[in-house]
């Protein structure tokens, strides 16, 4: 399976359409660090926030560089399961990176600063936040990003609707006085949480939701393939 | 491997294309899936080899180790030859040396060599479903799955298919293979599933009816005394013609040690050449004129155990006319050896 891994990260590597994602997640982290210094862990939630579709979008287009074909020659290979499970590996890999990528752009530009002030949390701390909440965003943009795959929607059109609501959704219905929160990821709730002090409890809640959605999105990416091969 | 009451279709409320289909084929087996363009052979084929998952029903004891060579193989992908075909090894499990030697083994075998470091989307047709081919025989397969496997090879490599065929029902494998192009005379001894109108159905198997054509190059001097062994035999010689061009030395798998001739050895080995139109019984043999060193080539009918009893075609126009040219790198003679004909008749 890591073998299967390996090949579908170099397909997404060689082939430069992982230059698209990239591209767009720097001009946000731009955007975002552009107006001003912001302490890391309020930066890094809001950086969160900005990624998901980033993230999700990525985790998409490497899905779609494989050929129906090629794809299925790996099903046949490794059967159904392991190939399902490399494809979203390699997504979550390539992801990392990219969440890497945002942990590192802020410092680079100048855009998050040290405690200034008796109540700011430690720079330690506050990366250690950044890293979670990343965390916390990446398995559920890889669900997204997977249901919007052209295994399962077939078509670009599809694909891309399935994405733009998702995203918008996870925006939208994670606003505070939302009626179904918790049908969207954490993002904005984890978000909100950082510019405060969040307790320890808060901190499993929220990852317990995350998994909870991210599990729910990939079974249903799992599901979906089970008539798609 | 069993398929037990499998229906299948690709979409809810979609129409059936598979309905109630009961197969199996064992180990040393190999089944020709024969049917009209879009009654579900391809379908068939990917059921078997695990790409598409039975609606109802189910496919059980499936060998854990299945090769699949899809129709057309995915040339889009930004590898080359040698780093797509090594990586597949892996995917297939094998350690870093394993899949090099089975990669330089195959490359060699199915005449990559030049291809190694080309990108796949710069090769041709048939080079790509070469890879397609490899690809599936990395790790011996316990069940092969070739879906039109002739499509866009070169008359070479036409004949490496029944060869590869051969090999994996040896090793204890089975295959199953599909064909709309009368290919299928090259598997002797296949059982033919024939789909049509959902359903599948096994033709009984033609037995000693069933031909085959073999040609034989022999030296010149020992003309007579072939032909009359082979009549004595109870071979039925076609014709003798000078060897144009010569394919790649080749023995299909079921064809016993080529003792009807015993001269055999001595110069290339044609493949078989299915020749065109009614033969008269005892058909004529002549003379080719001058011959070459390599010697004339000899076509003789019933030299194999087991018939096929699927279409031969035309030979190079001695017996059944001229016939459309394939691709290939030789001379006519060359590609008249590897085409696929009409009936045989005795």
């Amino acid at each position: 399976m890591i073998a299967l891994v390996r090949l579908r990260l170099a397909g997404f590597v060689r082939t430069g359409v992982a230059l698209a994602p990239v591209l767009a997640g720097l001009l946000a982290l731009g955007v975002l660090y552009g107006g001003g210094r912001a302490q890391p862990a309020e930066a890094y939630a809001v950086s969160a926030v900005v990624l998901f579709p980033v993230l999700a979008w990525q985790t998409k287009i490497l899905l779609d560089v494989e050929p129906d074909v090629q794809r299925r020659l790996a099903q046949v290979v490794l059967g159904p399961a392991r190939e399902r499970a490399a494809g979203l590996l390699a997504a979550a890999v390539a992801g990392f990176g990219t969440v890497v990528v945002a942990l590192i752009f802020p410092w680079l530009v100048g855009g998050v600063t040290g405690p200034t002030g008796p109540g700011d949390r430690a720079v330690v701390v506050g990366v250690a936040l950044g890293v979670w909440v990343h965390l916390l965003a990446l398995p559920g943009a890889v669900g997204l990003g997977a249901l919007a795959s052209r295994a399962i929607t077939r078509s670009a059109g599809y694909g891309v609707a399935v994405l733009a609501v998702g995203v918008v959704g996870a925006l939208v219905l994670g606003l505070s006085g939302s009626a179904v929160p918790w049908l969207a990821p954490p993002l904005m709730p984890a978000a909100r949480a950082l510019t405060g002090h969040p307790g320890p409890t808060t901190g499993v809640l929220l990852t317990a939701w995350a998994a909870a959605w991210a599990t729910a999105a990939l079974a249903g990416y799992a599901w979906g393939r089970r008539t798609r091969p | 491997m069993r398929l037990e009451g499998v229906w299948l279709r690709y979409q809810r409320r979609a129409p059936w294309v598979l309905r109630e289909t009961d197969v199996r084929i064992g180990p040393g087996e190999v089944a020709v899936v024969l049917g009209r363009n879009g009654v579900g052979k391809s379908t068939l084929l990917q059921l078997a080899a695990g790409v598409l998952r039975p609606t109802r029903g189910r496919v059980v004891d499936r060998p854990g180790v299945v090769g699949w060579v899809p129709e057309r193989f995915p040339a889009d992908q930004p590898f080359t030859v040698g780093a797509y075909l090594t990586a597949m090894g892996r995917v297939a499990g094998l350690s870093g040396p394993e899949a090099d030697r089975a990669v330089r083994h195959w490359i060699d075998r199915l005449g990559l060599i030049r291809f190694h470091g080309v990108r796949l989307p710069q090769l041709s047709k048939g080079t790509a479903q070469k890879v397609g081919l490899a690809q599936a025989l990395l790790r011996p397969p316990g069940l092969l799955v070739l879906d039109e496997p002739w499509e866009g090879f070169d008359a070479t490599a036409r004949e490496l298919v029944p060869e590869v065929v051969g090999e994996v029902l040896a090793g204890g494998g089975a295959v199953l293979v599909s064909d709309h192009r009368g290919e299928t005379v090259r598997l002797p001894g296949a059982r033919h599933w024939t789909v049509a109108d959902g359903t599948v159905a096994e033709e009984a198997p033609a037995g000693d009816a069933a031909v085959a054509v073999v040609e034989l190059a022999i030296p010149a001097a020992g003309v007579a005394a072939a032909v009359a062994r082979l009549r004595a035999a109870g071979h039925h010689v076609l014709r003798v013609r000078e060897p144009a061009a010569l394919p790649s030395t080749t023995r299909p798998a079921s064809v016993p040690p080529a003792d009807a001739v015993p001269t055999a050895d001595a110069a290339p080995t044609a493949g078989s050449v299915p020749p065109g139109g009614p033969v008269p019984p005892g058909g004529p043999v002549s003379s080719a004129g001058p011959v070459s060193s390599a010697g004339p080539v000899l076509g003789s009918e019933g030299g194999l155990e087991r018939g096929s009893g699927a279409p031969a075609d035309a030979g190079n126009g001695e017996l059944g006319g001229p016939t459309p040219s394939s691709p290939a790198r030789g001379a006519p003679a060359e590609r008249d050896l590897t085409r696929p004909a009409p009936e045989v008749t005795r």
